[in-house]
This record gives C-alpha cells, sequence and structure tokens, in this order.
C-alpha cells in the first residue's frame, strides 16, 4: 500500500519535470511515432514478396509489431532513466543516499523515475494490435484475454529483470550503459514472429534469449493458440528472471562500499 | 595543402590513440550492425519458401546484406553526436581558436575509427561469402571502379547529411531527436530493411531521387550486378549531386553559425 502511494508520488514528481521540457516532450513522442512507422514498413516490405511471414498473416504480425512498439515506450519510460541514474549513482557514490532511505533499493532504484514520451509509443502500440485484431476474424475470448494479461506482465518482468541485470554489474564495471546497447541490438529481433528466423537461431531466441515470450508468445495468446507448455516457459522465464535479478541484486548491495570520500 | 595533409596525420594519431583508450566501447557501436544480420535472417527465410523474392535469391540476398554489413560501418559517422555535445556545453570554444575549421578533426577521427570497423567486419563478411555455395563477386574493370566511386561518395553524403544534422545545435537543444529521426528513415529508405529493388514499384522514383539510397544500397546494387551501364552513371551523378550540396549546405550554416554563437558555460 505503502509502496503504491510512493509510485504515485514518483509519477507526479516526473510529470511535473516532464512539463518542463515541453519541447523535448513533444520531439520524443514525434519519434516514438516515426519508430513505430519504420517498424510497421519493414514488416509490409516483407509482405509486399510473401504472403506469410514464418507462419504469420500480415495483421497476426502486426499484432506482433504492436507489441514491440509498446515494450519500446516501456523501456523508454522507466527502464532506461532509471538504470542511466543508478549507474552514475554508484559511480559518484550518491547511492549512499539510496540505501539510507527506509524503502527497498532495488524499488527505489528501478522505478523513481519515469520519462513519460514513452507513453505515445505505447498508444500507438495499442493502436496496432486493436486495428490489427480488429481486421482478423478471430475474436479472443475470456480466457485468450486472460492468457494475454498473464503473458504479457511475464513479459514485462523478463524485461525488467534482463536490464536490471545488466545495470546490477555496475557495482563491480564502470562502464555498463553500453549493456543497454547491446541488449537494444538483439531485442530489434523482437519486431518479428520468432518463427520467421530458422534454426539455432530460433531456438537461442527462444531459450538463451527470451525473445519469443516477450513479443511472440502474447500474440499468440490473442489469437487463441497459447498451450500450456507457453504458458509454463512464460511464467518460468519472467518469474525465474526476476528472481535471479532480484537475489543478484542483494548480492551487490552487500558488497557495495561506497566510491565517494 | 602539405601542411593540410600533416594536420590529418596529427588529428588521426591523436584519434587513434582516444580510440585504443576506448576500443570496447567502439565493438559495442558497433552492434546496431547486428540489424543487418537480422534483416538477413528474415530474408533467408522467405527465400527458402520461393526460388527467388522479386529477382533476389537466397545467395543474393546473403551477398547483400554482408557486403551491406561492411558498407554500413565505412558510412557509420558519430560527428553530429559529439558537435551537439560540444556546442551545448561549450568545449567548441577552444576548437575555434585553432588556425583550423574543426570538421577536419571529425573527418580525421571518423577515417580512424574506419580501421576498427573494417578490421572487425570485412572478415565475417569475407567468411560469410566464402562459405555460401555459388556466392561470387564478378565485376568488370569498369564497374569494380564504380563501386569505388560509389562507395566514396556514400561515405561522404552520409558524413555532411550527419555533420549538417549536427549543426542544428546550434539553435536547438533537440538534435539527438533529429539524429534519431534521421536514423529511422534511413533504416527503411537507404537499403537496411529491403533491398530497394524489393519496394513496390511506385515507390522507385523517390527512393532514386532520395539521398538515403545513396548511403548504402546504390554500391551494393552496382557489386551485385543489378543496375545497367546508363543507371550506375545516373546514379553517380546524382549522389555526388548530393555530396555537392550537402557540402555547399554544411559550408554555409557553419559561417551562419558561428557568427552567431555565443558559447555556453565558458
Amino acid at each position: 500500500m505503502r509502496y503504491l502511494r510512493l509510485m504515485g508520488l514518483f509519477l507526479k514528481s516526473s510529470l511535473l519535470v516532464e512539463l518542463e521540457y515541453r519541447v523535448n516532450f513533444l520531439a520524443q513522442g514525434f519519434l516514438g511515432v516515426l519508430y513505430a512507422g519504420v517498424s510497421i514498413a519493414s514488416i509490409l516490405l516483407f509482405f509486399s514478396q510473401s504472403n506469410r511471414l514464418g507462419g504469420w498473416t500480415l495483421d497476426e504480425a502486426l499484432i506482433i509489431v504492436g507489441l514491440f512498439t509498446i515494450f519500446d515506450g516501456l523501456m523508454e519510460c522507466i527502464v532506461l532513466p532509471n538504470i542511466k541514474r543508478l549507474v552514475e549513482n554508484i559511480r559518484n557514490g550518491a547511492f549512499d543516499f539510496t540505501l539510507l532511505k527506509p524503502i527497498n533499493s532495488q524499488f527505489l532504484s528501478t522505478l523513481r523515475y519515469a520519462r513519460l514520451h514513452g507513453l505515445t509509443d505505447m498508444a500507438v502500440g495499442a493502436v496496432v494490435i486493436i486495428t490489427a485484431v480488429g481486421r482478423i476474424g478471430y475474436r479472443p475470448n475470456l480466457a485468450d484475454l486472460f492468457g494475454f494479461g498473464l503473458t504479457f506482465g511475464m513479459a514485462c518482468l523478463i524485461i525488467y529483470s534482463i536490464q536490471l541485470a545488466m545495470a546490477t554489474t555496475a557495482f563491480w564495471f564502470v562502464k555498463v550503459d553500453n549493456f543497454t546497447e547491446a541488449f537494444r541490438a538483439v531485442y530489434d529481433t523482437a519486431r518479428f514472429p520468432v518463427s520467421a528466423f530458422r534454426g539455432g537461431l530460433r531456438i537461442a531466441l527462444t531459450f538463451v534469449a527470451p525473445i519469443a515470450f516477450m513479443t511472440t508468445v502474447p500474440a499468440q495468446a490473442v489469437l487463441g493458440r497459447l498451450d500450456a507448455g507457453l504458458v509454463l516457459g512464460s511464467l518460468g522465464f519472467g518469474l525465474g528472471l526476476f528472481a535471479a535479478s532480484a537475489a543478484l541484486w542483494r548480492y551487490a548491495i552487500r558488497s557495495y562500499s561506497s566510491a565517494s570520500s | 595543402m602539405i601542411s593540410l595533409a600533416r594536420k590529418y596525420v596529427a588529428f588521426g594519431k591523436a584519434a587513434w590513440s582516444n580510440m585504443l583508450e576506448y576500443r570496447a566501447q567502439i565493438l559495442l557501436w558497433m552492434t546496431g550492425s547486428l540489424l543487418m544480420i537480422v534483416m538477413l535472417m528474415v530474408w533467408l527465410g522467405i527465400a527458402a519458401d520461393q526460388a527467388t523474392v522479386g529477382g533476389f535469391s537466397a545467395v543474393d540476398f546473403t551477398l547483400y546484406y554482408m557486403l551491406g554489413l561492411v558498407v554500413r560501418n565505412m558510412t557509420a559517422v558519430w560527428a553530429s553526436w559529439e558537435l551537439d555535445t560540444q556546442i551545448r556545453e561549450g568545449t567548441l570554444s577552444p576548437q575555434l581558436l585553432r588556425p583550423i575549421n574543426p570538421i577536419h578533426n571529425h573527418i580525421a577521427a571518423n577515417w580512424v575509427e574506419k580501421i576498427i570497423r573494417l578490421a572487425v567486419t570485412v572478415p565475417i563478411a569475407a567468411f560469410v561469402i566464402a562459405l555460401t555455395p555459388g556466392a561470387k563477386i564478378d565485376l568488370s574493370l569498369g564497374a569494380l571502379a564504380a563501386v569505388a566511386a560509389a562507395l566514396l561518395g556514400a561515405w561522404a553524403v552520409a558524413f555532411f547529411v550527419d555533420y549538417l544534422i549536427g549543426l542544428t545545435a546550434f539553435w536547438t537543444t533537440q538534435t539527438s531527436a533529429f539524429i534519431m529521426g534521421f536514423y529511422g528513415l534511413r533504416i527503411v529508405l537507404s537499403g537496411t530493411a529491403a533491398p530497394m529493388q524489393l519496394f513496390p514499384a511506385e515507390f522507385q522514383a523517390a527512393l532514386t531521387a532520395l539521398p538515403f539510397r545513396y548511403m548504402l544500397s546504390f554500391p551494393l546494387e552496382i557489386a551485385l550486378n543489378k543496375l545497367s551501364p546508363e543507371q550506375i552513371l545516373s546514379g553517380l551523378l546524382i549522389q555526388w549531386a548530393w555530396v555537392a550540396a550537402f557540402v555547399f549546405a554544411v559550408a554555409i550554416v557553419w559561417r551562419l553559425a558561428i557568427r552567431s554563437y555565443s558559447a555556453v558555460g565558458a
């Protein structure tokens, strides 16, 4: 309860900051729309040459593009700004003040800041998904929507955990902002159904870097193509990675010896 | 001329030692190139079901994207990011006191960085092409010369557009948004998402006229024997016209900029 109230406060202060920089907000929002357009255009190029992409039709693949755009916005909105601050704070010693506050340090370090222009990406992504589902004959039933909610939540957890784990390495290495860059490059594959890739790469994107569980599986849920194995995989990766990254965080905190003074 | 060459050597040496300091970072910047490999994989998946996709066989796609990987790294420019920081934070001021335009420093540093980028990407491309049965590059001497001219042109278009965008930092704080926006357009319009030939016919005229094609796709099209001699010639003309236009624009904007520049911070 207390943490929910804090979340509200964090959001409010972030909104106030954002309103200070309105031009920036507009420019970034416009960029979000542009990049959604880039994703859609590249999908359309594939479908101008073939009517299936890894067994998916255009409208089905657009659901994946929508999810890709939403997660893009989510990272832009919450994950990246917090990680940037965290890495900076660890480097200059300001992380001491985070530890001194009577709140869970992981909660404070990863959810404190929000850059709200990421909301435009999320809105564009949602519009793309709703349009695509509208064009497909299949109407998702209640169970599908529940499956979507579950796998979508797990996808958020997977992204959060991977980024948290990368940020945690800042306790040992100085320059880690670049890890997020490397993650970005792998995440780029999430704009296509994982079945568009063949052989070893598809297996790697499912089991090593769980890209499949970020966009392909929630899209399958909307289309009523979820099975028990996928749900278990989604739960396993989501909860497992979260537990692992939280454990790494606690271990890192214990070995933290301030940088300042 | 000789004194300018000596200055380039000095700038290059400084950039080289700076780069050795941050070599891991350059490798990470190169992860952006992975997009070429991702696109290749998806196209190969589509080409597996059909014999050719819009005139491109699986071998063509491999050649296109592997050579593309090299060209993309040859035309990678990040001068705009540096200009943006230097102008916003005021570190440009000491450079303005020197009796040489700072653009020469950016060009020298950019060429030096190519050494590392090419040392990584050329062996990867050569290895993949050698392992692909039926993949070979068969070019006449004239076509080879055209490829060389188109490559240099591709670098020049990419560099001067980027520099022009960087110069906007004299007037606005949103330069990074311009850079990212241009980069997004470049993914689609320069031939990263798909080779130009696979775009619908109604876009071809616009793609030929816009500068994007000349930053990546054009030299690849020549190398893959997809263009007639007339198309190569008219392409080179358009490409170098863009180069001239952007060089001219950079020169004009630079003059306007330093006239109105009042350093930040100091």
